[in-house]
C-alpha cells in the first residue's frame, strides 16, 4: 500500500503468525520518541504539547455492532447475512511485514472483524533477508514506473526467497489472499491446496516498468482473481479483477468523533484561530503533495478573502529529502503568522482529526496520488474538499458534487475563494461526501467486500467439474 | 357534502419478502479514451457493464439530488466537456426499459447521432478515461418480512437503501414490465391500485433514495389512513 496510508492510526492487536526476529521492521517503532524541534513550526512560539513524543496506548479494537450507528443497523444485518453461508470456513491473508505500512494497519483492523462474523482469517507473514527486501523494494518502485535493470541476480533472490517462504507455509483454507508483489510467488503453492487464490495489489500498476512487469505477471495470472484500488491502476489480465477501495476506520483515533473541548485543546496547542477561516492540507512533506503549492494558492486565495493555512503532515524526521520540501514550504510561507506549518509524528493521529475537524476547507493538491486516504479523510469529516485530480482521488471526488478537482495552483486559489465564499454549497458537497464515504471507503465496506468475493469464489469452486 | 366511504384496506394476501442486493464491483475489459471509442465499447461491451453505468449508478450515487443519472452522462461532461450530449444522456429514464439491452440501444442512438452531427468530437481525447466495469450480485434475505401495511411500512423505515434500490429500481428487470416490487405488492396482494400507481410515478432522479423511501412511506401512510 503506498505509504500515504502509513499515517492512519492503527490500534489494532491482530498479530500474524511470524517466526519473531525474521521480519525487517521499516517503520516506526512503538517506544520510538519523536525529535521535538520537528514537531511544529515554532516561528510564533507556539508551545507543542510533551504528550506528543511519545506514541499513545493503542485502545481496543471495536466490534461489529460499534459499527451500527455510522452504517445503519441494516448494513450489519447485511454483512452477518453474508458471513452466514461461509461459516466454517477460513481466509489466509499474507503480506511483508507485520507492523507499519498501510496493508498491515488494514489487516489489523480487518482480522477481529471477520473472525467475528466466524469466518477465521490467519495472517501470515513472508520472511526473507535484506537481498530480498531489497530486490522487492525494486521491484515496488519499478512497478510505480521507475526505470529498473531487472537481473538474473535479481530474480534469483526473488525466487529463492518465494521458495523458501513455500516450504514454510501451510495453506489450508479455502481463500488465499497475497498482497502486493513481494509475496507473489507464493501462488506457486496453490496446486497443492483447494483454495481459491487472490492477488490484493495496493500499488498503482497503470505504467511498470515493462521487464519487472513481465518477469511477475505469470504468477498474477496462475490466481483466481485480482484486486485493484482504482480501476485506473489495474492491467490487461486474463484473470477477474476486482475493484476495492482503500478505506478508513470511523472508529479509529484518526477518524472518531471529537468533542468540541478536544479539537479546541488541539487548536490551542498549535495556535490555530478557529475564529477565522482555516484552509489544511493534511499530508507528508513531499514533492508529490505540492505543499510549496498549497501556499501559493493561499496567497492569491488571501487578496480576496481571509483565512489561514494549516499545513499538517510528517515526513521530515525521516526522510532527507522530506526535510527539503519541509525548508521551501517554510521559505514559500515566509513570515506569514496565518501560516501554521506542523512537521508531527505518525502517532499523532488524534491530533490531525481535531485539525480536520476545525477547518473550513480541506485541500489536497497532490501532483501524483494514490487512492488518497487523507482525501477520505476529510470528506469522511464532512469537509468542503479540494484536490487534485489524480490517482485515486477522482474515484472519491466527483467534481462539483462531493468536492472539487483542480489542475492547477490558480484553480485551486479560485476554489478556496469560492467555497470560503459560498457556504451553502460548501456545505452540500461536504454532506455529499460524507455519504459517499459511508457508502464506498468505510472499514465496513471493506469487509463487506472480502465476504463479497468469499462467497463469489466459492460459487465459482462450487460450478467447476470435480476432478477424476 | 359527505366524503365518499373508501373501504377499509385489506390484510395482504401474502407477506412482502424485504431483500437486498450486494454488489462487487468488476473492472472490464473495455476502456474509451474519447467519445468514439465510448459508442464502440457502449455497442460491444457486455450486459452487465451497461447495467453498472445506468441502474447502479443510482444507486452508488443515492444520496445525490441532481446532476448525476448515469456515468456515461457524467464523463461526457467532465472528461470530455459535452454538455449537449452530456443532457440527452442524462435524460434516459432507466425506468422506461425492462431490458438492458434497450437501455443500450438508446445509449448508442443518443452518442451516435451526436458524433454524426458532430465529427470531430469523437476523436477528441478526453481527460480521463472511462473504464467500463460490472458488479457480481448477490442477493441477500433481511429479517424483515411482514404480514401488514404496519409491518411493511416499519421494514421499509428500517431497511437499507439497497433494499430500496433493489426493489424499486433494479426489479423492472427482473418483472420485465414497468413496475417495481412495491408497486406489485401493493397492487396484487393488498388491493391499493392507487398507491401502486403513485409510487410506481416518484421520480428517482430528483430524490436521493432515502427521499424515495419517504415517500413511498407517505404514499403508503396515506393510503391506510
Amino acid at each position: 500500500m503506498d505509504s500515504e496510508n502509513q499515517s492512519a492510526s492503527s490500534h489494532g492487536t491482530s498479530s500474524p503468525s511470524q517466526p519473531s526476529g525474521e521480519i525487517q521492521e521499516r517503520s516506526t517503532s512503538p517506544g520510538m520518541r519523536f525529535p521535538e524541534r520537528r514537531l511544529a513550526d515554532r516561528r510564533n512560539g507556539r508551545s507543542v504539547p510533551a504528550s506528543l513524543l511519545t506514541p499513545p496506548t493503542p485502545p481496543p479494537p471495536p466490534h461489529l455492532d460499534d459499527y451500527a450507528s455510522i452504517v445503519g443497523r441494516a448494513q450489519i444485518e447485511s454483512l452477518r447475512f453474508l458471513a452466514d453461508q461461509l461459516k466454517g470456513k477460513s481466509i489466509k491473508m499474507v503480506n511483508s511485514t507485520a507492523l507499519g505500512g498501510g496493508v498491515a494497519e488494514m489487516l489489523n483492523r480487518l482480522i477481529p472483524l471477520l473472525s467475528e462474523l466466524q469466518v477465521p482469517t490467519h495472517w501470515d507473514v513472508i520472511t526473507g533477508g535484506n537481498d530480498f527486501f531489497e530486490v522487492t523494494k525494486a521491484f515496488h518502485n519499478a512497478l510505480h514506473g521507475k526505470a529498473y535493470e531487472l537481473t538474473q541476480a535479481a530474480k534469483h533472490i526473488f525466487l529463492m526467497y518465494t521458495e523458501q517462504n513455500r516450504q514454510r507455509m501451510h495453506f489450508e483454507e479455502e481463500m488465499v489472499v497475497i498482497h502486493d508483489p513481494q509475496p507473489l510467488g507464493l501462488v506457486l503453492s496453490r496446486a497443492k491446496t483447494p483454495a481459491s487464490w487472490v492477488w490484493r495489489c495496493h500499488i498503482d500498476l497503470s505504467n511498470p516498468d515493462r521487464r519487472v512487469w513481465e518477469f511477475l505477471r505469470p504468477f498474477v495470472e496462475h490466481y483466481d482473481a485480482a484486486i485493484f484500488s482504482s480501476q485506473s491502476f489495474a492491467r490487461q489480465l486474463s484473470i477477474p479483477q476486482y475493484l476495492f477501495y482503500p478505506c478508513i476506520d470511523p472508529l479509529s483515533e484518526k477518524n472518531r468523533e471529537l468533542s468540541d473541548a478536544e479539537i479546541q485543546q488541539v487548536c490551542d496547542d498549535f495556535g490555530i484561530d478557529r475564529s477565522r477561516p482555516i484552509v489544511t492540507q493534511v499530508s507528508r512533506f513531499d514533492r508529490l503533495k505540492d505543499p510549496v503549492g498549497v501556499v501559493q494558492a493561499y496567497k492569491l486565495a488571501k487578496k480576496y478573502v481571509d483565512c489561514q493555512l494549516v499545513l499538517a503532515g510528517g515526513g521530515a524526521n525521516d526522510d532527507p529529502e522530506g526535510a527539503a520540501v519541509l525548508q521551501e514550504t517554510r521559505d514559500a510561507a515566509g513570515d506569514d503568522p496565518d501560516v501554521v506549518i506542523l512537521d508531527l509524528p505518525p502517532w499523532c493521529a488524534l491530533q490531525i482529526n481535531a485539525i480536520q475537524r476545525a477547518s473550513t476547507i480541506i485541500v489536497q493538491k497532490s501532483l501524483k496520488e494514490g487512492f488518497g486516504l487523507t482525501v477520505t479523510e476529510a470528506l469522511w469529516k464532512g469537509k468542503p474538499t479540494i484536490a487534485g485530480a489524480v490517482g485515486g482521488i477522482p474515484n472519491q471526488i466527483i467534481h462539483n458534487l462531493t468536492g472539487v478537482l483542480v489542475h492547477s495552483v490558480e484553480g485551486c486559489a479560485f476554489q478556496i475563494r469560492y467555497l470560503l465564499t459560498h457556504p451553502e454549497f460548501a456545505r452540500t458537497i461536504g454532506a455529499n461526501g460524507r455519504e459517499h464515504v459511508k457508502e464506498n471507503f468505510l472499514m465496513s465496506s471493506n469487509v463487506k467486500r472480502w465476504l463479497l468475493l468469499f462467497r463469489i469464489l466459492e460459487q465459482a469452486k462450487a460450478r467447476l467439474p470435480k476432478a477424476a | 357534502m359527505a366524503s365518499a366511504i373508501q373501504p377499509p384496506v385489506r390484510k395482504p394476501d401474502a407477506p412482502f419478502y424485504f431483500k437486498t442486493s450486494e454488489h462487487l464491483l468488476r473492472i472490464g475489459r473495455y476502456r474509451a479514451n474519447n467519445l468514439a471509442q465510448l459508442l464502440n465499447a457502449i455497442q460491444s461491451c457486455p450486459e452487465d457493464s451497461i447495467f453498472q453505468h445506468t441502474f447502479r449508478t443510482l444507486q452508488e450515487h443515492h444520496f445525490i439530488r441532481q446532476g448525476f443519472s448515469n456515468d456515461f452522462a457524467h464523463w461526457s461532461l467532465f472528461a470530455c466537456n459535452e454538455p449537449m450530449l452530456a443532457e440527452q444522456l442524462a435524460s434516459v429514464d432507466i425506468r422506461e426499459f425492462t431490458s438492458i439491452e434497450g437501455v443500450r440501444r438508446r445509449m448508442i442512438e443518443i452518442v451516435d447521432h451526436f458524433l454524426h452531427a458532430q465529427p470531430d468530437s469523437g476523436s477528441r481525447p478526453a481527460q480521463e478515461p472511462f473504464y467500463f466495469c460490472a458488479s457480481d450480485i448477490v442477493v441477500l434475505p433481511t429479517p424483515y418480512s411482514p404480514e401488514t401495511l404496519k409491518g411493511f411500512l416499519d421494514g421499509l423505515n428500517q431497511v437499507s437503501v439497497h433494499s430500496i434500490h433493489h426493489h424499486f429500481i433494479e426489479a423492472r428487470l427482473r418483472l420485465k414490465r414497468m413496475s417495481n416490487d412495491f408497486s406489485t405488492w401493493l397492487e396484487e396482494d393488498v388491493g391499493l391500485a392507487d398507491a401502486a400507481d403513485a409510487i410506481e410515478r416518484i421520480d428517482i432522479y430528483t430524490n436521493t433514495m432515502e427521499g424515495v423511501r419517504l415517500q413511498i412511506a407517505r404514499i403508503v401512510s396515506q393510503a391506510i389512513n
